[in-house]
């Protein structure tokens, strides 16, 4: 009573305060999360108090340590388990909420009101599944022997009966085979009156007034159930039957696999400082999980560049900072190159690229904009991050912006803060959409 | 669950045979516990009582189901295992889970023995009785009241069950907001502004709570007229007078509800104020086991530790279980109220015992503090310090020497029954002994990981102790003196301290630089320069404030009511009282929001928060130094709707940041 409300209670209430989707983009940790595995930290839900800022609390621990030296987390103690104080001492703590990028792209669509579904290279693959169609016949490794034995095992139990018993009831005083088939119906014993007909002949005359009464009989002689029987005998007892064979067949399944490559290009140049990087990795986390969700196979491919363009791992991609200039084209170049490996008749692609807008002077004119056109994908995309507002010179954006204008496989979006983020990544991604209807 | 179904159980025979001799030896070794009852439960009923704060029958509420919830993921997949759990109560009732092994089930037995001395004799419990006297604290009562009642108010038809819910969630996120350092008063603020519970005639308060009327009784006949009278003529200048610490009894006193509909501020319902007023009652009930949580901890482990371990009380077999048992509990890695308490009493033993050494000492004929080193060998005295061998190992065969041991030390009738074979003198070796036996048989600073301890004594205690000692030619040798020696003085005064500190004025008064050496204590402070938490002093004054930053008043920033007529318009003003550590702005504004359901009308919270630019602490990041915070006073201010946030001129805010102990402990050329 108590406990099962008050589980179920909590249960109500956590579920509204998981932190939701946006916020988690925007300006949860996404540190925790993976490549495949999306970590949504879940305050453990708590009523809130008047408290001290966490961090500017500090705290003691122990240990050989020197002012200076770095500190770990601190741990959960005992206390937590066995102490009789108030349970709402303890303040709230990080739990994870786990998705697979599935569930994420399901989640980012009702969210953002989207409902792409991934349309084009599709691969048709005849599959195995479960070995669970039945047929009558079939090769003898796939009997479903189990089954038979069941369907046996009933139509015993539906015919069996104690034919000791039964016989001994021919032996009361004063009965004979139609009071006794009378009893045996009554009792639901599955007797024919052939049988009991055939046993009372059987029956020796001077035994044929035994008992007196059933009474006596009961009392004297213990039925056995069928089961106890069938225990006794052995399942050798229990009829198979043809009519009981099954046989077991796979299913076959059609897959359809949909294969989708994901090209992340960012300016790793000077001007790109933690601030705008970290933009980047708001936008495109969430855009690389969703894909990858919506697809059966997808792959990533992490291009830096600043004046030139070079390919990376995603785990140094969002944190590298090199020197020099910027020339966009170099990156698009490159990805042309790469793209090589994945032709556009069987793979399905996203080219999205990051910076400030800032460009080498023609370089977005000249050079990208053609090869923008020339690398046949499902979207490309560009996004600006620039928490001050514009710059001079910074007008990559802009450009491409009036030169694809409603193009349906183009889309730009101007990030300036952590609160522009969702809406940069519905402006991508319903770009898309738009284009399939 | 139900009693009943233990009845069964508790004759678990298995158990009835440590649960008495624990009992007895406890009070061999001084202790006098409240009586225990023990009730065995399985895993699931252990962790469904510890969610309910060890009790079983409380209102309805989801926290429960919170805290059963994240127990069971601990239990699964931590080293949580949750072992005993025993309330503070007259009697006690004790619950050990039924698949421990018999090593656990007396570390536990064992362990909640000292806690019960703990609640009969630690003042702090005392104070939540005080009304109503020792015998009838029945807490488990109280609480099963008060959930019935409130489950009537839910099941009433007027009511709606979620308004109820979400009023006792209102309530709940104030419920450190108490004052506990008063005993706690039903009749606190009762009738009116200017009455206070402390200073209505201190008979009276009693005598209404004696009563136990309900608050609906007691406002009738004590209502603001009648207590006005009392006080006699005159408004206050301000409202609170003086600001109020117990701040749910000021809001269920002079607070009210917003009606939507009427879109003001109406009375409270009589169910609301019961329910704040039954919250509150719970709070200051619980309160006690929170403020002396350290101490209380620490207090089970260091006798638990001295039956176990030293006493043998588990059997040679068990007690590698025993060992393990203890070291998953004392383990952990980081701070742990277990050992940190465990760790200052055995130090208030030594330091103690240390003394009663030196002062006798002193006193012999030509060595005085001055000349210490010369004259004493410590080495010498360890030695002669150790227990006589008959007092260290007792059986049966050698009982001729124990009945040789001087007086003090020999029960000697149970010694004469051990020789009749009345008692097992094996298995219990202690039974023979009498308190001051025990104490000299266990003495601490002869044990091997404290022998240090004496000859670690620094000059400036030795001067404390050796300056003012008029007669300091007492005896006239060493040994003189060392029979002088009262080796039960540790115990003596870890007993007086379990009486009447609490974990704050515990840690303040007994954690020294020795003992933050020794145990290698150090506070961490988060750095904006690195980004990370890092190790900020090891200095004993710098690590006592941040562990009494964790513990004074449950380790939350301080609140009060400061004025309950804000703006001239009925608002409520709350106040931070500022020590160097921010609050959590996020949740405050969440628990403003609270308040202004049980104020009804706008609230105002006066706070300071600390900034630190983005641009210094990139600068700082630079010079490898900790950029300087700015401090600056905060207005938060709700209005059932929107929150709105103003920054306070430095003379405003000055009396909430006048503090004489900063909590901040990072020294000034941190990561230079």
């Amino acid at each position: 009573m108590g406990l099962q409300d008050d589980l179920e209670r909590f249960r109500e209430v956590g579920e509204k305060r998981r932190e939701d989707l946006a916020d988690f983009i925007q300006y949860g940790d996404l540190g925790q999360s993976g490549k495949d595995d999306v970590r949504i930290p879940i305050k453990i839900v708590d009523l809130p108090e008047f408290e001290y800022d966490r961090r500017d609390q500090g705290g003691v621990g122990q240990g050989d340590a020197d002012v200076g030296d770095p500190v770990g987390q601190p741990q959960p103690q005992p206390g937590d388990g066995d102490e009789e104080g108030d349970p709402g001492e303890e303040g709230a703590e990080h739990e994870y909420y786990e998705m697979d990028p599935e569930e994420f792209a399901q989640e980012l669509d009702e969210e953002l009101g989207l409902e792409l579904d991934p349309k084009g290279k599709k691969v048709i693959e005849e599959k195995e599944g479960p070995f669970t169609d039945l047929t009558r016949t079939g090769p003898d490794s796939t009997l479903d022997f189990e089954r038979m034995f069941k369907e046996g095992l009933k139509r015993k139990l539906a015919m069996d009966f104690d034919e000791e018993f039964l016989r001994e009831v021919l032996k009361i005083e004063g009965w004979g085979p139609d009071r006794a088939f009378e009893w045996a119906r009554g009792e639901n014993v599955p007797v024919s009156k052939a049988w009991i007909d055939d046993a009372y002949d059987d029956v020796p005359r001077d035994e044929r007034t035994t008992w007196s009464s059933i009474d006596e009989l009961e009392e004297n002689v213990d039925r056995e159930p069928v089961q106890q029987k069938i225990r006794r005998e052995g399942i050798k007892q229990v009829p198979f039957r043809r009519e009981d064979e099954r046989y077991r067949h796979p299913e076959i399944i059609e897959e359809r696999e949909k294969n989708v490559v994901v090209f992340n290009i960012r300016d790793v140049s000077g001007s790109m400082r933690q601030n705008k990087r970290e933009l980047v990795e708001r936008v495109f986390t969430p855009l690389d999980w969703y894909l990858q969700g919506k697809y059966d196979n997808a792959e990533f491919v992490y291009i830096a560049h600043d004046a030139e363009a070079w390919e990376v791992e995603r785990d140094e991609f969002f944190g590298i900072r090199s020197g020099g200039g910027t020339k966009i084209s170099s990156a698009y170049e490159l990805a042309e190159e790469l793209l090589e490996e994945y032709p556009w008749s069987e793979w399905n692609r996203y080219v999205f690229a990051a910076g400030d807008s800032e460009n080498s002077s023609n370089d977005t004119e000249q050079r990208v904009v053609p090869l923008m056109e020339q690398i046949p994908a499902n979207l490309h995309a560009y996004v600006e991050t620039q928490p001050s507002g514009n710059a001079i010179n910074a007008t990559h954006a802009e450009e491409v912006e009036s030169h694809f204008g409603d193009s349906d496989d183009v889309a730009v979006a101007y990030v300036s803060s952590e609160d522009d983020v969702t809406d940069a990544i519905y402006e991508i991604l319903s770009t898309e959409e738009e284009a399939e209807q | 669950m139900s009693f009943d179904r233990y009845e069964a159980k508790r004759e678990a025979s298995k158990l009835q045979e440590p649960v008495d001799e624990a009992r007895l030896l406890a009070e061999k070794l001084g202790l006098e516990p409240y009586p225990v009852n023990y009730w065995i439960v399985d895993y699931d009923e252990m962790n469904e009582l510890i969610a309910y704060g060890g009790f079983q029958h409380r209102y309805p509420h989801w926290r429960w189901g919170m805290q059963y919830d994240k127990q069971q993921k601990q239990g699964q997949y931590g080293g949580g295992k949750a072992f005993e759990i025993v309330n503070n109560d007259n009697p006690s009732h004790a619950f050990l889970q039924e698949s421990n092994e018999l090593a656990d089930q007396k570390a536990v037995i064992t362990h909640v023995e000292a806690h019960a001395d703990f609640f009969a004799n630690n003042e702090w419990f005392g104070m939540f009785t005080d009304a109503r006297g020792d015998d009838e604290v029945d807490a488990a009562a109280m609480l099963e009241r008060h959930g019935r009642s409130i489950r009537e108010y839910m099941a009433d038809p007027d009511v709606e069950q979620a308004k109820v819910e979400r009023w006792i969630d209102n309530v709940l996120t104030l419920e450190d907001t108490i004052d506990q350092h008063q005993t706690f008063s039903a009749s606190h603020l009762l009738g009116g502004p200017d009455a206070d519970g402390e200073e209505l005639d201190d008979d009276l308060a009693e005598k209404l709570s004696e009563l136990d009327l309900s608050d609906e009784v007691l406002e009738e006949v004590f209502d603001e007229e009648w207590v006005e009278d009392q006080e006699g003529d005159g408004a206050a200048a301000s409202f609170p007078e003086t600001p109020e610490k117990d701040v749910i009894a000021f809001l269920r006193e002079h607070g009210k509800r917003y009606d939507e509909e009427a879109g003001k501020a109406v009375e409270f319902e009589p169910w609301q104020r019961d329910i704040i007023e039954m919250l509150r009652a719970e709070s200051y009930y619980f309160a006690a086991q929170k403020m002396t949580k350290v101490m209380n901890e620490g207090w089970a482990a260091y006798w638990e530790s001295m039956m176990m371990g030293e006493e043998a009380f588990a059997g040679a077999d068990e007690f590698l279980s025993y060992a393990d048992h203890q070291a998953r509990v004392l383990g952990s890695p980081g701070l742990n109220p277990y050992k940190l308490g465990k760790e200052l009493w055995e130090y208030v033993e030594n330091t103690t015992n240390r003394r009663e050494v030196l002062d006798k000492l002193l006193r012999v004929e030509g060595i005085s503090w001055r000349n210490v080193a010369d004259t004493v060998d410590f080495d010498d005295i360890l030695e002669q310090l150790e227990p006589p061998e008959a007092l260290d190992s007792i059986t049966s065969d050698a009982l001729d020497a124990v009945a040789e041991l001087p007086d003090k030390f020999v029960d000697r009738e149970a010694l004469e029954r051990a020789r009749e074979g009345e008692v097992d003198v094996d298995k219990y070796p202690w039974k023979v002994l009498t308190y001051e036996g025990l104490a000299r048989r266990h003495y601490s600073l002869t044990k091997r990981q404290n022998r240090g301890f004496l000859k670690r004594v620094g000059q400036s205690e030795l001067e404390r102790i050796g300056r003012y000692l008029f007669d300091d030619a007492v005896y006239e040798s060493v040994d003189e003196a060392l029979d002088d020696i009262d080796h039960a003085r540790g115990w003596d005064r870890m007993r007086e301290i379990r009486e009447s500190h609490n974990d704050v004025t515990f840690l303040d008064e007994f954690l020294t630089q020795e003992f933050v050496d020794e145990n290698e204590y150090f506070t961490y402070e988060y750095s904006q320069a690195a980004g990370q938490n890092r190790v900020a002093s090891t200095d004993y004054e710098d690590v006592k404030k941040k562990l009494l930053l964790q513990f004074t008043n449950f380790g939350k920033p301080t609140i009060v009511v400061q004025d309950g007529n804000y703006n001239n318009r009925n608002e409520l003003l709350l106040a931070h009282r500022y020590n160097g550590v921010m609050l959590d702005i996020e949740q405050a504004q969440r628990t403003l929001e609270r308040v202004f359901d049980l104020w009804g009308r706008p609230v105002n919270l006066m706070t300071i928060v600390k900034t630190v630019d983005e641009h210094d602490i990139e600068v700082a990041k630079r010079r490898n130094r900790e950029p300087e915070p700015e401090e600056q006073g905060l207005l938060i201010r709700y209005d059932g709707s929107t929150f709105e946030e103003r920054e306070l001129p430095w003379e405003e805010v000055e009396d909430i940041a006048a503090s004489d102990v900063d909590y901040d402990t990072k020294p000034d050329d941190w990561l230079a």
